[in-house]
């Protein structure tokens, strides 16, 4: 497998950049430090963001041109030579590799090694990993993972002198008038995370088809989901959670009361329930694959507690765990 | 003069009457306010930013623009957030930002602004349906003479059922005729570049007509490039060239357009006046833009954008398009034309209102077929569709118009998309009777 060079596409076409996470994530920030970045050298970008629905927490995809020569098209970047994924809950949605040429690069915000991301995701080229969530919870008090992904997706183009890695993203937090307390974390953030970032060349996508799908109509609008035409396989406004975190319902003991106070807060309608001689209804769980977007009504109102926040990359583990 | 000098007690003189009513020349000193401008910009400078923050910059680069009534909707929020931070983050420039209730306030708002200094711009910015709850008045003020009103459109759709963010100029587009002339503009340095030389041609004497410069809602206004800006002085320099004393008072005809019943003819001499002015537009627009360029070096105000015309004007396809989008026409355009072995060319249009139909007309004369591309939703063959076969029915012998739509609410429109379309032209090329419209996307017709 041949891989693609970044530099040299910037140096001698187009480079293509496209970011899928979460409204509120910290993409559309670091995709507009890479451009500054970039312009700085004299380059030309093209930067924009794509929301899907308009409130934090929801997928939002970003994109960005960079090249040497003024830049004409203006479609949405549909084969990028690299491919970012900010957070990992995003792609429950969305195939984020869909697209990627062989031998293009992946940069992936997570805890997990390149190896396992290639595996897991079944990629197919140069995989970088930072875990962007804890640098950022260790200098900037918060598990956003933009600073660290920012400084890889720097790193994996090339040519860039750290300094100027560092005062790019720093002049972005200028122009929105960061206070210098916060600026001052940012840097050392930016500066910590050179040692965080692992990568490696994978070929795991063979035999696994990531041919983009033919255009099969519209689809319908179903109630309580708004349009996802482009960014979600199941048109579903899904996941409204905090990054790395969703719902989880458990009664290993039958503490049920059947007091429908989850049934009824419920604004997404997902709890599922049954019939119960005794109590008149039996909470079951809740479908979150839908519309759920952890707004934690059922979390507050269940009397017994049966209702959890539970880390997402649980999930990820249990998944991958061999049968017993 | 120093900015102080704003504080000063002034007598002003008395008022003068005139046919239409009274004039109160030195109520409001233009020389203390012009001195009173806070420069953005010292020199020309390459900076980096979307759509939404160049056209904020402009607006407060410009000395006679000195409050901006708003109220925040995506995709234009940006624009007045843009405005109030710039003013808010220094604090000797006394400009400043009036945060309404609703946009038919920030409408009504602007009129009294306007009315009450004519050689002042009173400019904010809305989107989709901001711009349909101004509707009441922005009709009203299409007809005011108020040319030193500018209302920046956004574009996003319209229907609010279900709600897209995204842009399309649906919302512009359903606005035709609330009497504003309406230029769109793709790209940073374009979206800038309108800004500026709007007021140059709503505050023309002949022509007294507010301006709806717009841009696409996130394609554009959330779009993050280079963008070249000048330095104030440069465009108060170029902006004084054009922009006169406004001769007369307030309202044309004093009140009359806001309120006052009048008898059916007298209203009807008033429209023809009011459209006169407008048509005057098709003069003036092509000279402002030329100057434009003779100053600043950059294209200039134009009916349309224009890609791989030969001399003679003679192609197989001509496409008819707006926005954004025509970039992805104009990259893949040569490839096209040798993997199919046609000519194609295109024109992107600017000026919507009024529409240029006779310099449209001599464009398209030598095409074949015509492909008019729409982004907004329409219950026939598509606005821009209807324009250009009005434009072309002045021929003997019409090119084949072949209608398109594409890019509704913001929808992607990729290069497959595109040659979807443009195959779908190449159709009526062979001969092939095609239905009146029809709907492209994903690289297929749907």
């Amino acid at each position: 497998m041949k891989l693609l060079d970044p530099a040299d596409l910037l140096a001698t076409s187009v480079l293509e950049l496209r970011g899928d996470g979460k409204a509120g994530g910290g993409l559309v920030l670091a995709f507009q430090s890479l451009a500054s970045l970039v312009q700085r050298e004299g380059h030309h970008v093209q930067e924009w963001p794509f929301f899907s629905s308009a409130r934090r927490g929801a997928n939002i995809r970003s994109f960005l041109r960079l090249s040497h020569r003024p830049i004409e098209k203006a479609c949405e970047v549909s084969r990028p030579a690299i491919s970012v994924l900010m957070d990992e809950v995003a792609a429950q949605a969305i195939d984020f590799a869909l697209g990627v040429p062989e031998g293009g690069t992946f940069v992936i915000n997570t805890r997990h090694t390149p190896e396992e991301c290639a595996r897991h995701y079944h990629l197919s080229g140069r995989v970088v990993t930072v875990p962007g969530d804890e640098v950022g919870t260790k200098y900037l008090r918060h598990p956003i993972g933009n600073v660290s992904v920012y400084v890889a997706c720097a790193r994996a183009i090339g040519g860039f002198k750290d300094e100027a890695i560092v005062e790019s993203f720093l002049a972005a937090l200028e122009r929105r008038h960061v206070p210098d307390s916060v600026l001052a974390r940012n840097r050392e953030a930016l500066k910590a995370t050179a040692e965080f970032i692992r990568e490696g060349v994978f070929d795991e996508n063979k035999g696994h088809e990531r041919a983009r799908p033919g255009f099969t109509g519209y689809g319908t609008l179903p109630i309580g989901g708004q349009t996802g035409l482009r960014l979600s396989r199941t048109n579903k406004t899904a996941n409204f959670a905090p990054s790395g975190f969703r719902l989880r319902f458990a009664d290993p003991s039958d503490a049920c009361t059947g007091c429908t106070h989850c049934v009824t807060n419920c604004p997404e309608g997902i709890i599922r329930w049954q019939p119960d001689a005794e109590r008149g209804m039996k909470v079951l769980g809740a479908d979150v694959s839908q519309f759920c977007k952890l707004c934690g009504e059922c979390v507050a109102v269940c009397p017994e507690h049966l209702f959890t926040q539970a880390a997402f990359e649980e999930h990820w583990e249990e998944e991958e765990a061999p049968a017993p | 003069m120093t900015p102080e000098t704003h504080v000063a007690p002034t007598r002003p003189e008395p008022h003068r009457p005139t046919a239409t009513g009274e004039m109160y020349p030195q109520a409001i000193d233009l020389d203390v306010v012009r001195a009173a401008h806070k420069a953005q910009y010292e020199q020309r400078e390459e900076i980096i930013a979307d759509g939404n923050v160049a056209a904020a910059i402009a607006a407060l680069q410009m000395w006679r623009a000195v409050i901006f009534p708003g109220f925040p909707i995506t995709p234009s929020t940006k624009w007045i957030e843009t405005v109030a931070s710039r003013i808010a983050g220094d604090a000797a420039n006394r400009k400043r930002v009036k945060l309404l209730e609703a946009e038919h306030a920030v409408a009504d708002y602007m009129v009294g602004a306007a009315a009450s200094c004519r050689d002042l711009i009173v400019a904010t910015a809305t989107s989709s349906v901001g711009l349909d709850h101004m509707t009441e008045t922005t009709r009203s003020l299409g007809a005011s003479g108020l040319g030193n009103v500018m209302i920046v459109d956004v574009y996003r759709a319209t229907a609010n059922f279900p709600l897209c963010i995204e842009g399309d100029p649906s919302d512009t587009l359903a606005h035709r005729d609330d009497g504003f002339i309406q230029v769109c503009a793709r790209g940073k340095q374009q979206i800038y570049d309108t800004m500026l030389q709007m007021p140059c041609l709503g505050m023309h004497p002949d022509v007294l007509t507010p301006t709806m410069p717009g841009y696409y809602g996130i394609k554009d206004s959330h779009r993050s490039g280079r963008l070249l800006v000048e330095a104030d002085r440069d465009v108060h320099a170029w902006q004084d060239e054009w922009i006169v004393p406004c001769p007369l008072p307030g309202l044309i005809n004093g009140d009359t357009a806001f309120g006052n019943c009048v008898t059916s003819r007298h209203f009807q001499g008033f429209k023809w006046s009011q459209k006169e002015r407008l048509a005057r537009v098709l003069d003036l627009l092509p000279e402002i833009g030329r100057s434009f360029e003779k100053k600043f070096g950059r294209p200039g105000l134009a009916y349309y954008d224009e890609v791989g015309f030969p001399e003679d004007g003679r192609v197989d396809v001509a496409v008819v398009g707006m926005g954004p989008d025509f970039g992805t026409f104009e990259f893949l355009r040569p490839a096209f034309a040798d993997s199919r072995s046609v000519s194609v060319a295109g024109v992107a249009m600017r000026l919507l209102t009024p529409f240029p139909r006779a310099a449209l007309r001599d464009r398209l004369a030598g095409a074949k077929v015509v492909l008019v591309v729409n982004q907004a939703h329409h219950s026939g063959r598509g606005h821009l569709t209807l324009d250009v076969v009005d434009a072309l029915s002045d021929l003997d012998q019409p090119p084949v118009v072949v209608s398109a739509f594409a890019g509704m609410g913001g929808a992607n429109v990729s290069e497959e998309t595109w040659e979807a379309m443009l195959d779908h032209a190449r159709l009526a090329l062979a001969g092939h009777r095609l239905p009146p419209y029809a709907l492209f996307h994903e690289g297929v017709r749907t």
